[in-house]
């Protein structure tokens, strides 16, 4: 649980072109010696398996601090966002401009909603 | 003198084109589309219009990028169309209208070889309208030398290549600069193209170019304040040509900041005017809670150079016997992509207090 | 008595009984701080669930206020995603981990660390720059709303997680631990109580053959001043100091199966 979060600074996104560009533009693009970066686009083409082999590498790499994933790509995998649990990376679903914000598939909602008896 | 033999060889074309124009979107359309609570009121109202059907084949919860490709696809047939009937010099001039979407589709793929990207997959994000029988075949270069020599062979562009840039420019310069570079070189060559066609298009034109090039020149100087690109090479970025060249030009090559801006454009009164009202309009626009109040200038400006430009376009269509109003019309109806667009995007992410900020053509 | 509920496996001696009401007594003390942790630990996650709440809510607004911001940079400058996928190299925008200490747990907390960066800054030079450079500083507020987020959220899982662990140990001591000790507490003592009285009992017995004795020293003497038959009398004595061995043995005997 207390494994070194100090060597996590950064922040990984999956999501839809628009957000992509966006949290760039905020400056969050990173792309490392390997070339890997740490963001992937998602558009109506990219297969289920590469969000899943995505989401896996980013929930895996050690220096990634907060997961961004956006809410209608969190929903295709959903039992794998669901089975997320780790504190680290945290991981977020965000809005995306043509998903507005579902507070009620957030899977960290749902569970303080069940802590919360509702 | 011409105007004995323009109906000859551009009369037909010149009849459908102003077919076209009355086809534009009038205040009337706006405001309906305006009043629309969900995209699909908005794709049934431009069902009524010269749009038609475009959109009926879309699945259903249509998104604002659909609906800006598909009208734009619109204007793209359009064009095709006057290109393909066209003849010397008028398809000449087409030609020269596309050239600044073919820069930057290929600075688009210059950013994809640089990146060392698969850059086939770049051509699909081309802008049609500048998409020419040889821009797949810069695809094969694989790095950047031998992507300019293509790029030399291959391209309408070359001449502006070769004058400008050199091979190891590609690599060195930010792209952006190699963008405005080449777009300077293109809008000079437009000019004196214009010129060689004799009045009354080259009047025409030569006003609109010379808007698109202050325009640039300000806003380039505008958007290089900081040290991130030196006073020489922002002045090379700049077109010589324009009712700011070359005194206003220099002025503007030293600027530090929007005051001197200001003072460099003053004596062209229209351009005073962008600025003395930006900065009264400025302190009112404080529709958004943040407050940039610089930004808030900034956009405006743009804002008005916008409409400028539709202004300067509109003239256009009021003279007979010149090619001034394919340009136009291209122009024209790029607004109108544009402010399409804009209110699609305040209908989807339910902004309505800013949906009026569009600018209609007619 | 001893036979009821676990107890732990231990010679009932006074040692161990000290050892063990020592140990009784610290579980008590633990269990009543582990509770006021876990009370104090529940109090902070109740106040960071509503926050994440709210947050969540809030970031539904944000987002859609910088997702508004490119649009206006599309409108500006047209399609720049692309360019901007391509020119991202080093991440200026990263986050720094704090911690934070909640009752012995810590918390890690996300800090923005911004570092002014020169990936786009030509951005839109031609056209738009000004709405570029709006967009940035929107996304740039909302990525600090995200990372404010991730915080919170970061601190719930990880309370969650906390809250569960503690609930455990004090299920544990509460239910398993102090009744065991209790019971062995019981158990030495009802064992040492046993040894209390069989030691009273061997004592009695002791002084009882010691008594034994002492008449038979007597008696000998009495003889030995006869002087006469004085062998019988010794063998006497033995024949009867082992039946006194064998009368010792059957009391256990009985005790035991009592």
């Amino acid at each position: 649980m207390t494994t070194s979060f100090k060597d996590r600074n950064l922040l990984a996104v999956i999501g839809d072109e628009d957000s992509i560009t966006g949290l760039l533009l905020a400056g969050i693009g990173h792309i490392d010696e390997k070339h890997e970066k740490n963001f992937l686009i998602v558009d109506s083409k990219t297969q289920i398996s590469t969000i899943e082999n995505a989401f896996e590498r980013f929930t895996e790499r050690q220096d990634i601090a907060i997961l961004l994933i956006n809410q209608h790509i969190a929903e295709k995998i959903r039992p794998m966002v669901d089975r997320y649990q780790n504190a680290f990376p945290a991981l977020l679903e965000i809005p995306s401009k043509d998903h507005p914000y579902d507070p009620s598939k957030d899977s960290v909602l749902k569970r303080v909603q069940k802590l919360f008896g509702e | 003198m011409e105007a004995l033999f323009f109906n000859v060889s551009t009369g037909f074309l010149e009849g459908i084109l102003r077919g076209y124009k009355a086809g534009l979107l009038t205040q009337g359309h706006y405001s309906n589309l305006t009043q629309c609570e969900t995209l699909e009121d908005f794709r049934t109202q431009l069902s009524t219009t010269d749009y038609g059907n475009f959109l009926a084949n879309e699945p259903s919860p249509i998104s604002t990028s659909t609906i800006a490709e598909k009208a734009t696809q619109v204007l793209v047939d359009q064009f095709n169309f006057l290109r393909t009937n066209a003849v010397e010099p008028l398809s000449k001039f087409l030609d020269y209208i596309t050239y600044a979407y073919m820069i930057d589709n290929v600075v688009l793929l210059i950013t994809g070889t640089l990146h060392e990207r698969d850059t086939h997959e770049l051509l699909e994000r081309c802008h049609p309208l500048g998409v020419f029988d040889t821009l797949p075949a810069l695809c094969v270069a694989s790095n950047v030398e031998e992507l300019y020599h293509t790029a030399l062979v291959e391209t309408p562009l070359a001449s502006y290549f070769r004058e400008c840039l050199s091979a190891a420019d590609l690599d060195a310069l930010n792209i952006e600069i190699i963008r405005n570079t080449l777009y300077k070189a293109y809008l000079e060559d437009f000019y004196n193209f214009c010129a060689s066609l004799g009045s009354p298009t080259s009047d025409i034109m030569h006003r609109i170019l010379s808007f698109e090039a202050d325009r640039r020149v300000i806003n380039i100087t505008i958007n290089s304040f900081g040290p991130d690109l030196s006073k020489e090479r922002r002045a090379k970025l700049f077109p010589t040509i324009g009712r700011l060249f070359p005194e206003g030009n220099n002025n503007l090559a030293r600027a530090d900041d929007v005051e001197q801006v200001r003072a460099a454009v003053e004596y062209v009164p229209e351009y005073r005017s962008f600025f003395e009202t930006s900065t009264q309009s400025s302190g009112q626009s404080n529709g958004n809670p943040d407050g940039y109040e610089d930004h808030g200038l900034a956009s405006h400006l743009e804002d008005r150079f916008f409409a400028q430009e539709v202004h300067l376009n509109k003239l256009a269509f009021l003279q007979q016997f010149s090619y001034a109003v394919f340009y136009s019309y291209v122009k024209l109806k790029e607004q109108e992509i544009r402010s399409l667009t804009w209110i699609a995007e305040c209908i989807a992410q339910n902004n309505r207090e800013r949906i009026g900020e569009y600018i209609g053509t007619f | 008595m001893s036979g009821t509920g676990p107890r732990e496996s231990i010679f009932p001696t006074r040692m161990a009984l000290t050892n063990t009401k020592t140990r009784l007594k610290g579980a008590q003390t633990g269990h009543s701080l582990l509770a006021k942790k876990r009370d104090a630990l529940t109090t902070r996650f109740r106040a960071i669930l509503r926050k994440v709440d709210e947050a969540k809510r809030k970031m539904g607004r944000v987002m859609q206020l910088a997702s508004f911001s490119l649009a206006e940079v599309t409108y500006a400058t047209g399609d720049i995603s692309y360019l901007v996928q391509e020119q991202a190299k080093t991440a200026t925008f990263r986050v720094k981990a704090k911690q934070e200490n909640v009752s012995g747990v810590i918390l890690p907390a996300f800090e923005v660390d911004r570092v002014s960066g020169t990936d786009f800054n030509l951005t839109g030079l031609g056209r738009g720059g000004q709405q570029v450079l709006k967009a940035k500083e929107v996304y740039a507020k909302a990525v600090e709303t995200l990372v404010e987020l991730a915080s919170l959220q970061t601190a719930f899982t990880i309370l969650d997680e906390v809250i569960r662990a503690t609930n455990r140990r004090v299920n544990a001591i509460e239910h398993v631990v102090i009744p065991r000790l209790e019971n062995t507490v019981k158990y030495i003592l009802s064992e040492l109580d046993e040894m209390d009285r069989e030691e009273f009992f061997r004592l009695k017995k002791v002084q009882g053959k010691k008594k034994r004795d002492a008449d038979k020293a007597e008696a000998a003497r009495m003889i030995e001043a006869g002087d006469g038959d004085e062998t019988s009398i010794e063998a006497d004595t033995k024949e009867e100091s082992t039946e006194q061995a064998g009368n010792l043995l059957n009391d256990r005997d009985e005790d035991v199966i009592f």
